[in-house]
């Protein structure tokens, strides 16, 4: 190639609006938009809990039924996030981790909340509850996680609440 | 089996930061370029009018800004008017592909088939920061589970995060200290590796006074991305004696496996059990035995996203037994001083991993694979292991939780005997 090389770039972006339907797993996020309810899926045959809920078991190939789980739960493994994606760089810190909800079988990952953002706080092992927005839309941001012993104090805030 | 499927030829180009001159298509030409010059330096005489089929590793739309990247590169490579598939399996796309690109060859469909990986990222740019960082990480975020999961933040460190977690609540290890001896390896060993992207002679006290990242994760634990694209040019038995090439390098075992990318579905989290079912297939296909592996092959291209998984994946591939990886990157590391980390029971990483030579998702486990046949053939440069047993696995992971994985056993002339 000829002559000295100059670089060129161009501002673009690649953007989608969807209605996004949630198919069978609808149920589990218009309880907790109306009801502020968890509800998991347990199999009609080997009695696994799933949450997230599906409605055939994939270990049986059966169909599992909507079964309503507890609002504490236990956290198996998480982290706290410093540096992240665009989308949550003004978030940092967050931490976020997989929780066992009492009552099933499998890890939910969701958001845990605290005051006190330190590795000790959201520990494996720690109790955890959950606390809902006041303004529900269906998602799972309608809801996240915090330590039992902040539990209070989080649904005192004026956009959060208790569940039921 | 075992002499069916050889590479005849390697091209890699610098994985850089960003290439201003090359379009990911581009990128690919130089690649192929490169693979062919290789085969013909190696006793071939072939140009790509000779390929017969293309399979493409391409990881991610969003990099790319073009949902079907491939069949623009195809046009570029003119390789029009023959078959091109793509595949796209996370980070462990390139292991993926050459594996798909392997049945091509071994099924008899194709003779002589391009196995390309590219990928071109660091072309996302986040407008509020002024980076490209934060963006990329939002293109691959995408690849988290949409409804459960990405609202919730998830990115590809904290997804690597929760096993090596999981893990070290189980074990105790691996530690931030033993994390960071990977990663002053690994940046170590790219030091003589002129094709990496981040060559650094680092103490483990930079590593450990880096900014955090995602707890314990600090960023010289992470992998960059990158920009690049590997070619190998895959052949059968019939064509590799046709052509006379001289020193085939044979794919002997090829393993993949997907384990549920819900990290909470799992068992246990602090496993990557995608690994263990994917080397499980490899060994045992190429006649090797997971318990003794470590013996059986002189190196391992190993897939480093992040320093810690490094540490799980030794547990995974067999190297050691569950729950001794700490130790055992402790003890290797220590061993080897100063580096380079050449030597020790199995050397990992001789090219410097992904830590060293940074991640081009599509690329990387091609490059793997590449450079593991280099080291193999004698021709990896001042990065060069002692070949003695004349076998190497080249290891690729990928997707939410490390779902993905494929493994790569591949040996010379030697080490197929």
């Amino acid at each position: 190639m000829n002559g000295e090389f100059q670089d060129h770039q161009i501002r673009d972006v690649m953007k989608i609006n969807y209605k996004y339907t949630m198919g069978g797993q609808s149920k589990f996020f218009i309880e907790l938009m109306n009801n502020k309810k968890l509800f998991g899926t347990k199999c009609t045959k080997c009695g696994k809990t799933w949450m997230p809920p599906r409605i055939n078991c994939s270990d049986c190939y059966t169909p599992a039924d909507w079964v309503e789980l507890k609002q504490t739960g236990t956290i198996e493994v998480s982290t706290i996030v410093w540096y992240t994606t665009s989308a949550f760089i003004k978030a940092i810190p967050y931490a976020i981790g997989f929780i066992k909800i009492d009552g099933a079988e499998t890890s939910l990952f969701q958001g845990i909340f605290s005051e006190n953002l330190v590795p000790s706080k959201v520990k494996k092992g720690r109790k955890v509850k959950a606390v809902f927005q006041k303004e529900r839309e269906g998602k799972m941001t309608d809801f996240f996680f915090v330590p039992e012993d902040e539990y209070d104090n989080w649904i005192n805030k004026p956009e959060y609440e208790g569940g039921k | 089996m075992q002499k069916e499927v050889a590479i005849i030829g390697i091209g890699i180009t610098p994985f850089k930061a960003r290439y201003l001159d090359k379009t990911y298509f581009e990128l690919a030409y130089d690649a192929t370029k490169l693979a062919l010059e290789d085969a013909n330096k190696n006793g071939a005489q072939i140009t790509h009018k000779e390929l017969q089929s293309t399979v493409y590793g391409i990881y991610n739309e969003l990099f790319e800004r073009q949902f079907m990247p491939d069949i623009f590169t195809n046009s570029y490579l003119g390789m029009n008017n023959k078959p091109g598939t793509r595949v796209a399996t996370g980070g462990a796309t390139g292991g993926y592909t050459v594996r798909m690109a392997y049945a091509e060859v071994a099924s008899g469909i194709s003779d002589l088939c391009l196995c390309i990986g590219l990928e071109k990222c660091n072309d996302c740019y986040d407008e509020q920061t002024g980076t490209t960082t934060p963006e990329v990480l939002n293109a691959i975020a995408y690849s988290a589970d949409m409804t459960y999961e990405y609202p919730m933040g998830m990115m590809a460190a904290s997804s690597y995060v929760s096993m090596v977690n999981a893990h070290y609540e189980e074990f105790g290890n691996p530690t931030e200290e033993q994390m960071a001896f990977v990663s002053v390896k690994n940046h170590g060993n790219a030091m003589l590796n002129p094709k990496a992207q981040s060559p650094m002679k680092i103490t483990v006290e930079d590593v450990m006074n880096s900014r955090i990242i995602c707890y314990p994760f600090k960023m010289l634990d992470c992998c960059l991305y990158s920009e690049a694209s590997a070619a190998l040019i895959l052949a059968n038995k019939k064509k590799v004696r046709e052509l006379g090439v001289e020193n085939p390098i044979w794919i002997t075992g090829v393993g993949a496996a997907n384990t549920d990318c819900f990290i909470g579905n799992r068992e246990d989290m602090g496993r990557l059990y995608s690994n263990i079912y994917a080397a499980k297939v490899a060994y045992k296909m190429a006649g090797l035995d997971y318990n003794n592996i470590k013996k059986q092959i002189d190196l391992a291209e190993l897939h480093d996203a992040f320093s810690g998984q490094e540490v799980i994946s030794y547990e995974e591939l067999g190297f050691v037994p569950f729950g001794e990886g700490g130790p055992w990157i402790e003890n290797t590391f220590e061993k080897a001083g100063e580096g380079p980390w050449h030597d020790g029971e199995l050397p990992c990483c001789p090219s410097g991993g992904l830590i060293g030579c940074g991640h081009a998702v599509g690329a990387t486990g091609i490059m793997s694979t590449g450079e593991a046949a280099l080291q193999l053939r004698g021709d990896a440069g001042k990065h060069q292991v002692k070949i003695e047993k004349g076998r190497a696995i080249a290891h690729s992971i990928g997707g939410p939780g490390a779902a993905y994985a494929a493994i790569i056993v591949m040996a010379n002339e030697e080490g197929v005997r």
